[in-house]
């Protein structure tokens, strides 16, 4: 899934402060799930925008929608009436929804209520962790089914470097706290399932074009023509 | 979504309660006031609702009127509810359907109508409560193999169908389900097994452990016996002297106590020459022990009271325990040919697996059940798993016969095989549904599942759903739903912001197990201070939505309070902890934008009226500081 935040609200009060009337819209996908952006959030964000104006003598009147994906046009197409009502959008999707919703509706200027992190995992209520940098090149086959891209900071595709410290990485985590090695997460994994002769294995250097945008990807199998 | 009901037709009655209501308020200009604006069906101003005349009369006009909600307004005497209630069953009108006003602390013509009108859109708002007819499995699973398993199994078979596990031979490894429907699976000989059972109960008992730190290092041998090892030798002691000691171990129960007093009186029965006791509190405080203890005195036992630590030493003439008296100066000495030392009880093999495997608590020395003043002695955080016995702590005498008769009549509910329900479990609105899992991971009662069906209106075709058995309405999925898709029956969320739409100065949400307890004793305490409050009562404090602090205080409130269960002490797990990190969020949003501090969280209990009107001063006191709420929103 995709994990975002929310950004801070000082920020959206600054991208806000020459509109009047705005739709904060939500997104019901991936940051419903990380609860960054559905329609609870949606809620909160505009009372707390609506209080800020209040108390600086400049009310604002939001708008609240909340739709299934904003990565997909047709769910976006059901913001036309709000959006034909108000100056500006926020949106609490991920950057992806954010740009296409904003797509959708090119003449409305749309900002991000969110700052879009990860691809991550949702380990428990709360909390959530890095485990994919879709870099176009997986190599879990070589690894323990561990990602050394996403899971080790220096992305290093051939064993743990100096800073593998009792099973910790010596970079701390934003939220300071200890990382794991991911290499040593690979050695404990490929040792448990007794694949440990997979650490000598050298993995080429890797192709990085395939990490690098603008990235298209289509099938011509599934193509329609709509001509 | 509350669904809304098209066909209402509302009746009110304005009970004058003997004159006590026209005292301070004419209710004929209430009822004029209120015909005036409010939509109803019916409205009639009586002078006292609950005679048997007036009854008859209301009878007839529910029918007459074909009225399906009720509201009465007058006193609030628990009488007039029940007998309200009563008539409401009585004739067919759902019971959640009736509403009950007090206004005899209505100051004036003003305040009557508006808690009538409030009370009325309250009805409008709500959800139809329907019941659920559902079969159940009658059999019941009994877990454990001592006496108080045994005990527990053989009363609960006189009414349905019982399996008694030991836990050991045929052992429990999973279970899934719900109250009702259970299914356990097995690991018997073996080989996995599935069984279904409507209700659970965990009997495995307390094992009595030596621990000889408590003894000054006394190891165990022939004429140092631990209590169990004396019970369980039964040998002969005619012609010797036994000494036991008390107080050193086994400090929180009777269990010991109790023990040795039988074993005192069986000893002298059977010729013993001398049978000490000592001990350092008297412990005999259940059913028949005093007499016991008596009985003992009178045989000769002697009870030999001791402070502080004691010595175990051995003599030629034997064994002797060294102690000091409380009122003697010179240390006093008990010989004897055995002596015999008190034990702790732990919790038995696999409390500690089932707990995990049944995600129910534990709680102090490791056995069930957390430490919780709302905690019923057999009930688990799990509707349908329940204690009997030591298990959830060493018990004594007849408080196992009293679990046994709770157990009985929790788990007969089942026996018939069916059981009808009303619908007030939290619904939830498919097309609303991430399923994201939250509102699963965070009920404390594992009452939640995942259904999965072309009839759920999303792109996973799926949605939670909560099970009428298992859930305990705590509303904390609710407040949790980041998609703002479940709503609990009669508090939800349109229900509770239609409260704050014009708030008070103050508004306080409150705990019905606790806060709101503490308000309506805070009220008759100090009248004159609820002025400025406005109670909103939650069933919990985990249902305390953020949105809720932030709507109340966005309309119009200067302050916001969370009056909630003391820490460790809410009926439902987590729910007054759920409420303060909410609180915690809640108050940074405010300093995000200046609004200053606003919001206060109180643990108060149903009794401390004083504390509840002390917690509303400091809310004063606090909002005096941050002046009026900058943030109020001018409609």
């Amino acid at each position: 899934m995709i994990v975002a935040e929310g950004k801070p609200v000082e920020k959206i009060l600054e991208m806000l402060a020459p509109y009047k009337k705005v739709l904060i819209a939500g997104c019901r996908g991936c940051v419903t799930v990380c609860l960054t952006g559905g329609e609870k959030e949606v809620g909160i964000l505009a009372s707390q925008i609506r209080m800020a104006r209040s108390k600086d003598g400049n009310p604002i009147e939001i708008l609240e929608q909340t739709e299934e994906r904003q990565c997909d046009a047709e769910y976006n197409a059901k913001f036309l009436e709000n959006v034909g009502k108000v100056d500006a959008i926020v949106s609490l999707a991920c950057g992806i929804g954010i740009q296409y919703l904003g797509e959708k509706y090119p003449l409305t200027p749309i900002y991000p209520g969110v700052n879009t992190l990860m691809l991550g995992a949702n380990i428990d209520v709360g909390r959530w962790e890095e485990r994919c940098f879709a870099c176009g090149d997986c190599v879990l086959d070589k690894t323990g089914g561990i990602c050394p891209i996403a899971r080790c900071s220096k992305s290093l595709l051939n064993g743990p470097c100096g800073g593998s410290q009792f099973g910790k990485c010596e970079v701390s985590a934003p939220v300071k706290e200890d990382i794991p090695c991911g290499w040593q997460l690979i050695y404990d994994r490929l040792s448990a399932l007794g694949q440990l002769d997979k650490m000598s294995e050298i993995i080429p250097a890797k192709n990085w074009l395939r990490a690098k945008g603008p990235r298209t990807y289509v099938r011509e199998d599934l193509t329609l023509d709509r001509s | 979504m509350t669904k809304q009901i098209t066909n209402i037709r509302i009746g009110i009655y304005l009970c004058d309660c003997d004159g006590k209501v026209s005292k301070k308020v004419d209710l004929n200009s209430v009822k004029v006031a209120i015909q005036s604006k409010a939509e109803f069906e019916y409205i009639r101003a009586v002078e006292v609702a609950c005679t048997k005349a007036e009854r008859e009369q209301i009878v007839a006009e529910i029918d007459k009127y074909s009225l399906n909600r009720l509201l009465v307004a007058g006193c609030s005497d628990p009488f007039i509810v029940r007998q309200f209630l009563q008539l409401a069953d009585d004739k067919g009108i759902n019971r959640y359907n009736v509403e009950f006003v007090d206004l005899s602390a209505a100051e004036s013509v003003g305040a009557a109508v508006s808690a009538v009108d409030t009370a009325l859109n309250r009805l409008h708002l709500r959800a139809e409560v329907g019941y659920e007819e559902l079969a159940v499995i009658p059999d019941v699973l009994v877990i454990g193999a001592g006496s108080e398993a045994a005990a527990a199994a053989k009363a609960i078979a006189k009414n349905q169908p019982v399996v008694q596990i030991d836990n050991v031979g045929t052992r429990v490894i999973g279970l899934d389900g719900f109250p009702g429907a259970f299914t356990v699976i097995l690991l018997e000989n073996g080989q996995t097994v599935k069984k279904d059972f409507g209700a659970i109960v965990l009997a495995l008992g307390a094992v009595p452990q030596y621990d000889k730190s408590k003894y000054g290092g006394v190891e165990l041998g022939a004429d140092v016996l631990s209590l169990s090892q004396f019970i369980n030798a039964g040998k002969d002691y005619a012609g010797k002297k036994v000494g036991f000691a008390l107080g050193k171990a086994d400090e929180d129960s009777l269990l010991s106590f109790a023990a040795v007093l039988k074993a005192a009186l069986d000893l002298k029965e059977k010729g013993a020459s001398e049978v000490s006791i000592i001990y350092e509190d008297m412990k005999i405080c259940a059913d028949g022990l005093e007499q016991e203890y008596e009985r003992a005195r009178k045989k000769g036992v002697n009870f030999l009271k001791y402070t502080g630590e004691f010595q175990i030493t051995r003599f030629a003439s034997g064994i002797a325990f060294m102690y000091r008296e409380p009122f003697l100066a010179d240390p006093a000495k008990i010989v004897a040919d055995y002596i015999v030392l008190a034990e702790d009880f732990v919790p038995a093999a696999g409390t500690l697996e089932l707990a995990e495997i049944f995600d129910i608590r534990t709680g102090p020395g490791g056995f069930f059940q957390k430490d919780n003043v709302h905690s019923l002695p057999i009930r688990s955080n799990r509707a349908g798993i329940f204690f009997v016995g030591s298990c959830h702590g060493p018990i004594h005498g007849t408080d196992l016969y009293n679990e046994i008769e709770a157990v009985l009549a929790e788990v007969s509910a089942f026996a018939k095989g069916k059981v009808s329900v009303p619908s007030l479990q939290p619904k939830v609105e498919a097309e609303k549904c991430a399923v994201c899992l939250t509102c699963y991971r965070c009920c404390p009662h594992h009452a939640i599942e995942i259904v999965h069906g072309e009839e759920y209106n999303n792109m996973y075709f799926s949605a939670a759903r909560m099970n009428p058995l298992a859930c305990q309405r705590c509303g904390v999925c609710a407040a949790e739903c980041p998609g703002k898709a479940i709503q609990l029956p009669l508090y939800s969320d349109q229900e509770i912001l239609f409260e704050v739409q014009q708030p008070a100065r103050i508004v306080a949400y409150a705990c019905e197990n606790s806060g709101f307890l503490a308000s309506e004793f805070a009220k008759t305490l100090d009248p004159e201070l609820q002025k400025d409050l406005q109670i909103v009562e939650v069933p919990c404090s985990g249902k305390i939505d953020i949105i809720y602090l932030l709507k109340a205080l966005e309309n119009g409130a200067d302050g916001v309070m969370l009056c909630v269960c003391h820490k460790e002490n809410c009926k439902f797990v987590w729910g007054n902890d759920r409420a303060e990190q909410r609180k915690v969020r809640a108050q940074q949003i405010l300093n995000q934008v200046g609004l200053g501090e606003r919001i206060d969280f109180v643990h108060v209990a149903a009794n401390q009226g004083n504390q509840f009107n002390t917690a509303v001063k400091a809310m004063a006191e606090k909002i005096r500081q941050s002046g009026t709420n900058p943030g109020k929103v001018v409609k």
